[in-house]
């Protein structure tokens, strides 16, 4: 039996492809954009690339037991735009958000409106043209824009996170539409995001976070480490005093007018995790100076840390060539979802 | 040029599931209240208890506290749910 044949997804013939955006759009499959119509014959490719028969079970949503097959995920895949090549890194996004440290389930459905924000590292990133430089938070390449795509519209079809129903954001954010970015690791010397979760220097891996909106910084005025990380550190203390004290998994992004002051210095990705993981952490009685003193009580000198241990700080090198900014991305609700990564072809729990 | 194209949702595939039976009164039942452990909800899931066994008959209410709002209730609290006659699962900020 070929591929085509073994698909289970009920099927629909429509007059042509303008007649397929309106029936996806009316039926609220889409996030407003158009999509690619994911014939059998363009599904079963992204199949056959990745080697996973239809029924592949990708992962289970631990809340309401659905079961996510390689079938669905390619058919929202291509709806997304994604060429077959992309397809392996949207299976990989998928294993890794299923998993349950990630908390799938709450971070979609919470009023606080977090995105997945997707990191990807390894070989397949130039395989597929992915960019880790310019506009590195925004649209930035074909496939960072797809796939991060592909993983809203799977959210949507196959758990009905769209707004008012499963998602009850009151806010969310841009990077809801998509937010995928490939590490710079060309040009720099440190590790890799995923080489850091996961000890492996080679392997292809994606790493999914539940985050807030990125919060965008800039010190120009300064070679020294500490320095340029006191604005991170602030930025972090922002984020704590004006959205959520709870600690969890932030992200730091740092382009390579930073990053060379880093290198001329010597510090490593560790070095920087050190610093910022003593630095980030504010007093209960910082809530008084930003209107919400009401909610201080007797915790006034209690201590809270960004992040539980140094660990928790993702550090990622990416953005454009010029320019001293920097951008630190919260997480979702302090600990309640843990950033998960995962090897590009591995399977979880086989 | 007619185009077949694949349904992308995940259809109708749902477990099933059973409603429990209906209890014809509330009097002399035990009720549990799963709360989801915001703190604001407190004072309204007491106030929800008292008016359930003044209005209602209710023998015991008792309310258990989900340890993480966004997750699903932890073992310990079904285990307590087998002893209940009715259950409000219950959602607040």
């Amino acid at each position: 039996m070929s591929i085509i044949e073994a698909l289970q997804s009920p099927r629909h013939v429509l007059d042509d492809a303008v007649a397929a955006q309106e029936f996806f759009h009316s039926r609220g499959w889409t996030d407003g954009l158009p999509v690619v119509p994911p014939t059998p014959e363009v599904v079963a490719a992204c199949l056959e690339w990745a080697g996973l028969p239809p029924d592949h079970l990708v992962g289970i949503e631990p809340v309401r037991q659905r079961q996510v097959t390689a079938e669905k995920l390619a058919i929202n895949a291509v709806m997304a735009g994604c060429l077959p090549m992309h397809f392996p890194v949207v299976v990989t996004a998928l294993t890794a958000m299923l998993q349950e440290p990630f908390l799938l389930h709450g971070a979609t459905a919470s009023t606080g409106g977090c995105a997945v924000l997707l990191v990807v590292n390894g070989p397949i990133r130039q395989e597929i043209g992915m960019s880790g430089t310019f506009n590195a938070l925004g649209p930035s390449d074909r496939a960072s824009t797809c796939i991060g795509r592909a993983v809203r519209l799977v959210l949507g079809n196959l758990f009905e996170v769209r707004p008012g129903e499963i998602d009850r954001s009151t806010f969310g954010h841009p990077g809801k539409i998509s937010w995928c970015i490939a590490e710079d690791e060309e040009n720099t010397p440190w590790s890799s995001v995923s080489e850091e979760r996961i000890g492996d220097p080679y392997a292809s891996a994606v790493t999914a976070m539940a985050a807030m909106a990125p919060r965008q910084l800039m010190n120009e005025w300064t070679t020294i480490p500490e320095e340029i990380l006191d604005t991170f550190a602030a930025e972090i203390r922002a984020n704590m005093t004006h959205y959520s004290i709870w600690p969890g998994n932030y992200a730091i992004v740092v382009p390579p007018q930073l990053r060379e002051h880093f290198d001329a210095a010597g510090w490593s990705k560790a070095d920087i995790r050190q610093y910022v993981f003593e630095q980030a952490r504010i007093h209960r009685r910082d809530w008084a100076a930003v209107g919400k003193g009401s909610v201080v009580g007797d915790k006034g000198d209690r201590e809270y840390p960004a992040l539980p241990d140094p660990d928790h700080l993702i550090v990622i090198a990416a953005g454009g060539p010029a320019g001293g900014f920097g951008a630190v991305i919260p997480p979702w609700l302090g600990h309640k979802s843990r950033a998960v990564t995962v090897p590009v072809g591995a399977c979880v729990d086989c | 040029m007619p185009i077949e194209v694949l349904d992308p949702t995940w259809g109708d595939g749902a477990a099933p599931f059973a409603l429990a039976d209906r209890l014809a009164s509330l009097e002399g039942a035990v009720v549990g209240v799963i709360s989801n452990g915001k703190q604001g909800t407190r004072a309204f899931f007491e106030g929800l208890a008292d008016e359930l066994q003044r209005s209602y008959g209710v023998a015991d209410v008792d309310v258990a506290v989900k340890s993480n709002y966004s997750a699903p209730a932890e073992a310990h609290i079904l285990d307590r749910a087998s002893r209940w006659n009715a259950l409000v699962s219950g959602i607040g900020d």
